[in-house]
């Protein structure tokens, strides 16, 4: 049986039903189970009816998901993470088999898994893939939101205008359009053509950029596939870390080669901005300049720009605070605003497509969001009072904004408390 | 109908002697069956000779017998005359229920009842016996009228110009839909003894057998047997559908052929009220006998007149209905989880299945995966599955899952009708319904002689979801889908708050006859031990519950079974001539077994009688053992309890002008029309004439001019919005000092609209913003107020004392938002402890019509379905302390207390491209309470409201006495 909380995900063979690889969770399940769960999503394959999810009391989930008729991956959560939606919980589990799917065409290209030539060598070159699925799986990557909602997590530095210079001047020298410069794991600028791949695809980047630099080396030369852009043809992958969380990064051709571009352009074109870069990392994670006030009754942020596909969010937990009793840890923020996120989306507001896998499996999913399209008029701002926070969110054509309170801030403030916050962060930073 | 019995009352002899007959022995059987029954009284049975349910309770003791107003009859006529309908052929004389009766089970529920009678009424119930099968037979569909002489044969089949000869070329048939009661002879008071029989006095048509081939041959006409028409009685159904002419001849009746000779036998087969065909063959007009009417039948299909619900109740003709849903997937299956793997036999596992259609085979051929789930993933996840979806086709399909021992029950249901998160409670009421009128699912399922009762069972639960429309007349798609699932699934019953004196008034009649104290006619007066012990009732007026005095979790039950049958929307179009109900029940409550320490539930079977009169309608829950006689066998509806019912219905009866009158009148909460809001021309000189004819509307009218704009700046949680009008400053100065004299004097009248609940508000937020602790917020809001003035719900002492004209008065002026404008749109408050919520009323609705309102009432149903899915998903939460929650990795959002959604909506087909469509804000609120009594409210107003939800919803409770 499955803790509760826990996520377990199988990947089998579409086709014969070999199983290629379990992660998440620490007890798998048995053999006997996989089995029959692959085996009912077949049968019913084979008459006609496509089982795609189920729930059970106390909130255990299964969900099923057959990628380009070759793949298929389910995901088995345990229940008891999702008092208040469990719709919302089907949606994170569908967004985190089409996340692992892309995830291995990343590593692997579309190639090697649609044609399963090979299965004793696909699983092994599957595990190359573990350490990304795995990061996929955790939860408790705090404060990147990017696998849900296929935004890139930003950081807005105080300071842009030098770091965009040096990189394009960086991706330009290493014969690249596409280049890339994290903090903490997040965005703070990159090429103009970056923000042109897929915003499915940036966020995975991100996150191989996070492993590649929670490896701790210094630099690398990954081949990655695009899931959209190329899903055949593989780039290289140059990473560098500048400072310690600091990382850029450029997607390139055959040339230069690894040595080549370490040894004689990054020295010499980042060396200068050592101190704007220093700046950057100490705004942390609050991901926004000290120069945007944030009430200090604000516990945690998330604000979406649905043009450009970026996101910044932040928790802010003030421990001396004299009215929060202190219940809420900051994992505890972190979780409250992915869940309340994922409440909105599912039931309310629409979640702006990413045209992510084939045409019919998008159509797939937005049978999953039958919900959303029985409101004869349009959601614009919803507000949730629970024991622990207050949330409000809205959508407006530019933004999503979700906004987790204190509970002692009165409810009927809360719409000006979110707008005006909403105001600042853009006046200040044109985000 | 009066009018011909008064007329025909010379008496002939001849045919009424069979009739007198009958009756008398009726009468005698009826006398029987009381005796037997201990509470029979002579007196009773001076005039009305037997109640006309009797004939259609079932050997297992149930009844649903349902009699159509005679207002609805004419409607129903009306429909006919219209269409000019040469209607359908299929309709059947029955209802299914009455089918199941075979001659078989007459005389064995006789026989049952039968111990040591007298020999005379022995001789008279051989007599009845042989007179029965025939009636009995011709009830049924396959052998109609096999009994009569001669074999009749279909009128299609047989070539009228057979007998005809030569004239067949110059006549043609026609086909007449009429509408019969034979019920409505039997009630009334002249004996039916005129000598044209039943065709006279059912269908209207007068028929003198000596005119029809002159007198000089007299013994011709006999052979000849033809029924022409010689005339038709004034307000007969014959007359009334306008397509019988002088001259006519009557051929058939729904296929039957007939002729003098088994006229009165073929009529006399019709038990209930019923739909019947005629066929008439009549003399065509010179002119327009057109080439293409040489065929001798013409036939046209037309909308039956009688609507689809009442048919479908009456269990008629679920084919039609069933066959327009063939395409969209759903099921119910119960199925065993104890397979059998050396039995040989396929599909054994089916226990019951239904429909049998393309769409729903498919879900059945993959009844391995959820019988395969349902096994497996207990172990997996460590809890029963609840519901999967599949995708079949172009349709999602939701399936819901129940596990009873060792089967399970699925019910597939297509997901455009019902989302996910209703699924749950729609088969959770499905299920309770069957455990109330079976006491498990296994005894529902398990008995094959229950199947017919669940086809139909299950036909009424998949029309009520799929196509509720089709159901009933005057509601066209788009259908309120997520309203009816969100009313529904309430666990609670609309309610009707009543002026005080009246609700008393209701109570004590209510309470006389729960008293059981029927003077000469209880069990008491003839020394016996009572039958039944009556545990209570509730009574219904035009579907709002108005009076309850039963436990809320019996109250749930009773509604449940009601709900299912559609009994309430039947009751509130006065559908109902008569409905009389009964059946065994085994309330929840009881079975499961929660009761006080020290008390012990007294092993009894309970019965549920339902008595509907008009707009009336009582549900009374009766218990046999216990104090009362233990009941043996499966008794039927006992007469002196009906009657005791219907008295009690009648003696109500003298009250429904006064619910007339509070249904008129808007009720507590004034409401706003959401066109009302958006300001295109053409609502505005709507308003105008509306206002021209309602001073309260001018009033908003004047409001509106005054500020054309669409979008007010004004915000409900705005800064701006804390403007503060002179009454809110006064109001605001008063709880300045938090619960001072001040506020207390000022909220003492209490009947005040505007200014005590701006204090609430205040000191609410002021609460909430020292966010004292977590549920304190609004605890703390209910409770000061409740200081001031008595709380609501307990209002009765208060109210008792207020005249009824104060009463209205508070009705009237009592408005939710405060501010010169109402913008109230909807609500719906629920109160869990009693089990009732309020709505506004389907005619305070109607009244706002508008083309945006509708679309606003269904999309907030629409979202209070997914706040309650919050508020429900985040309960069993609010079980577990926050203790042991937090040593738990995660737990969701927490329990949630509140929760609102903004919408805007644009009025349809905007034209004008110059300006932007004009739009319009409103919020959906909802907000659940645990203290002082567990309340949920939804609420929609307007944007511009600049008050917290929970002052309306104080001010809601306000005024009503529960």
């Amino acid at each position: 049986m499955l803790q509760d909380g826990s996520t377990q995900l199988l990947c089998l063979t579409a086709s014969s039903g070999v199983p290629l690889f379990t992660r998440g969770a620490s007890k798998q399940l048995p053999f006997s189970v996989i089995g029959s769960l692959n085996g009912v999503h077949m049968f019913g394959g084979g008459q006609g009816a496509l089982l795609s999810s189920c729930e059970t009391e106390g909130g255990g989930k299964v969900v099923w998901k057959v990628f380009h008729d070759s793949v298929m991956l389910i995901a088995v959560s345990g229940g008891g993470s999702s008092g208040a939606c469990s719709g919302a919980e089907m949606s994170r589990l569908q967004r985190l088999l089409e996340n692992v799917w892309s995830c291995m065409v990343l590593v692997l290209g579309q190639d090697e898994l649609v044609n399963l030539r090979n299965i004793e060598r696909l699983k092994r070159d599957l595990r190359s893939c573990f350490c990304l699925i795995d990061q996929l799986l955790e939860e408790k990557h705090q404060g990147v939101l990017g696998n849900l909602t296929h935004c890139a997590d930003s950081l807005v530095p105080p300071n842009p205008t030098p770091l965009q210079e040096a990189l394009d001047g960086f991706a330009q020298a290493a014969d690249s359009e596409f280049g890339c410069l994290f903090v903490h794991g997040r965005i703070v600028v990159a090429t103009e053509k970056w923000w042109r791949l897929a915003p499915q695809e940036v966020v995975l980047l991100c996150a191989l950029v996070r492993t590649l630099s929670a490896s701790g080396s210094a630099s690398c030369d990954y081949p990655v596939f695009l899931p959209q852009g190329s899903p055949t043809v593989a780039h290289r992958l140059l990473h560098f870390q500048l400072l310690p969380g600091a990382d850029v990064c450029v997607l390139c051709g055959p040339t230069p080669s690894l040595q080549k571009a370490e040894t004689e352009l990054v020295g010499r074109l980042w060396s200068p901005l050592i101190e704007t870069l220093r700046s950057c990392l100490a705004v942390g994670e609050r991901c926004l300049p000290g120069s945007v006030p944030l009430r200090p009754d604000v516990l945690a942020l998330l604000l979406i720009n649905r043009e450009t596909r970026r996101s910044v969010s932040c928790v802010q937990i003030s421990s001396h605070h004299p009215l929060s009793d202190s219940s809420l840890s900051k994992s505890r923020c972190w979780e409250l605003l992915e869940l309340f996120y994922i409440f909105s989306i599912s039931r309310y507001f629409t979640q702006d497509e990413t045209l992510c896998g084939s045409p019919e499996e998008s159509t797939q999913s937005s049978h999953t969001e039958d919900f959303l399209h029985g409101f004869s008029h349009q959601p614009q701002q919803c507000y949730l009072v629970t024991e622990d926070c207050k949330c409000y969110g809205f959508q407006t054509q530019q933004h999503q904004f979700f906004l987790l309170m204190l509970p002692s801030v009165p409810t009927f403030a809360l719409r000006t408390v979110a707008t005006q916050t909403l105001t600042d962060i853009i006046s200040a930073t044109a985000f | 109908m009066r009018w011909f019995y008064n007329t025909m009352a010379s008496v002939s002899p001849g045919l009424c002697s069979e009739n007198a007959l009958s009756t008398t022995q009726k009468a005698e059987e009826d006398g029987d069956t009381e005796s037997t029954s201990s509470s029979f009284s002579s007196s009773d049975y001076n005039y009305d000779l037997e109640p006309e349910w009797l004939d259609d309770i079932q050997k297992n003791g149930e009844l649903f017998y349902l009699e159509l107003s005679e207002g609805e009859e004419e409607a129903a006529l009306a429909r006919v005359a219209a269409s000019q309908c040469l209607s359908t052929n299929h309709v059947r004389f029955s209802e299914k229920e009455a089918e199941v009766i075979t001659e078989q089970a007459s005389t064995q529920r006789r026989g049952s009842r039968r111990k040591g009678e007298p020999a005379l009424k022995k001789l008279a119930r051989i007599l009845g016996r042989k007179r029965r099968p025939s009636q009995r037979k011709g009830g049924k569909d396959g052998s109609r009228g096999k009994a009569t002489s001669s074999p009749p044969a279909s009128i299609l089949k047989t070539q009228p110009g057979q007998q005809q000869g030569v004239t067949v070329q110059r006549r043609r048939l026609k086909e007449v839909c009429v509408y019969l009661n034979p019920k409505r002879l039997a009630s009334s008071p002249t004996p039916l003894c005129e000598r044209g029989g039943l065709l006279e006095a059912l269908l209207g048509l007068v028929h003198r057998p000596a005119w029809t081939g002159g007198q000089k041959d007299r013994g011709a006409v006999l052979q000849d047997g033809r029924l022409t028409v010689h005339g038709l009685i004034p307000n007969s159904p014959a007359i009334k559908c306008g397509q019988i002419l002088i001259g006519d001849v009557l051929l058939a009746v729904d296929d039957v052929d007939v002729s003098y000779e088994n006229i009165e036998r073929v009529l006399s087969c019709i038990p209930g009220p019923t739909q019947v065909t005629l066929t008439l063959e009549t003399a065509a007009p010179a002119d327009s006998a057109a080439p293409s009417d040489s065929s001798p039948v013409q036939k046209t299909k037309a909308s039956p007149p009688v609507s689809q619900l009442v048919r479908l109740l009456w269990g008629e003709d679920t084919a039609e209905l069933q066959m327009a849903i063939g395409h969209i997937p759903h099921i119910v299956m119960y199925l065993s989880l104890k397979l059998d793997s050396t039995s040989l036999q396929e599909e054994e596992e089916i226990l019951y299945q239904y429909p049998v259609s393309e769409a729903s085979s498919q879900l059945k051929g993959v009844r391995g995966i959820f019988l395969t789930l349902c096994d497996m993933l207990e172990n997996v996840t460590g809890g029963h599955i609840i519901s999967s979806s599949l995708l079949l086709g172009k349709h999602l399909v939701h399936v819901g899952y129940w596990k009873e021992h060792n089967n399970l029950l699925v019910v597939g249901l297509p997901a455009e009708r019902v989302p996910l998160l209703s699924l749950q409670t729609v088969v959770g009421d499905v299920v309770r319904t069957l455990k109330v009128m079976y006491g498990s699912l296994n005894s529902a399922f398990c008995k094959a002689d229950h199947a017919l009762r669940l086809d139909h069972f299950f036909c009424l639960f998949f029309q009520q979801l799929i196509q509720p429309w089709r159901l009933r007349k005057g509601s066209p798609p788009p259908p309120d889908v997520s309203g009816s699932l969100f009313l529904d699934g309430l666990p609670a019953v609309r309610w009707l708050t009543l002026p005080p004196e009246i609700k008393m008034e209701v109570d004590t009649v209510l309470s006389d006859f729960e008293s059981s104290d029927f003077g000469e006619m209880s069990e008491d007066f003839f020394g016996l031990r009572r039958l039944y012990v009556i545990l209570g009732s509730c009574l219904f007026y035009k579907s709002y519950l108005i009076a309850n005095h039963l436990p809320k979790e019996n109250l749930l039950d009773v509604c449940l079974y009601c709900q299912h049958f559609c009994l309430l929307p039947l009751a509130s179009e006065q559908r109902v001539g008569q409905l009389v109900i009964w059946r065994e029940v085994f309330p929840q409550q009881r079975a499961s077994g929660e009761t006080a320490p020290g008390f012990s539930q007294p092993q009894g079977r309970h019965f549920l009688l339902i008595v509907g009169l008009r707009h009336f309608m009582q549900c009374v829950l009766l218990e046999a053992g216990g104090c009362a006689s233990p009941a043996l066998g499966s008794p039927g509806p006992d007469c002196v309890y009906v009657d005791q019912v219907k008295a009690t219905l009648l003696q109500l009866n003298a009250l429904e002008a006064a619910m007339e009158e509070r249904l008129n009148v808007p009720s507590a909460p004034c409401l706003s029309c959401a066109d009302w809001f958006l300001p295109a021309a053409t609502t505005r000189d709507r308003l105008d004439s509306l206002a021209s004819s309602s001073p309260v509307l001018s009033k908003l009218a004047g409001a509106i001019r005054g500020s054309p704009s669409g979008h007010r700046g004004r915000s409900l949680f705005g800064e701006k919005s804390r403007k503060s009008s002179p009454q809110r400053s006064l109001s605001d100065s008063g709880s300045e000092g938090p619960m001072d004299a001040g506020s207390g004097s000022s909220a003492a009248p209490g009947l005040s609209p505007h200014s005590t609940p701006d204090s609430g508000r205040w000191i609410g937020g002021r609460r909430d913003s020292l966010g004292s602790d977590g549920s304190g917020g609004s605890a703390g809001l209910f409770k000061m107020p409740r200081m001031k003035h008595p709380n609501p719900f307990y209002l009765g002492t208060l109210k008792k004392t207020l005249t009824a004209r104060e009463t209205e008065e508070t009705y009237n002026t009592i408005k939710l938002t405060s501010g010169t404008e109402n913008t109230l749109f909807h609500y719906v408050l629920m109160e869990t402890v009693q089990g009732i919520f309020i709505a506004p009323t389907h005619r305070e609705v109607a009244q706002l019509s508008g083309s945006i309102h509708p679309q606003l009432i269904r999309n907030f149903h629409h979202c209070c379905l997914s706040i309650r899915a919050a508020f429900q998903q985040s309960l069993p939460a609010r079980g577990c302390r926050a203790a042991d929650r937090s040593q738990r990795s995660g737990w969701g959002l927490g329990p949630v207390k509140e929760h609102g959604v903004l919408f805007q909506c644009k009025p349809e087909n905007w034209t004008d491209q110059r300006k932007p469509a004009p739009t319009m804000t409103y919020w959906v609120i909802g907000r659940m309470l645990l203290e002082p009594v567990p309340q949920e409210f939804y609420v929609c107003f307007h944007d511009s409201v600049p008050e917290v939800p929970v002052e309306m919803a104080f001010r809601l409770s306000f005024g009503l006495g529960l």
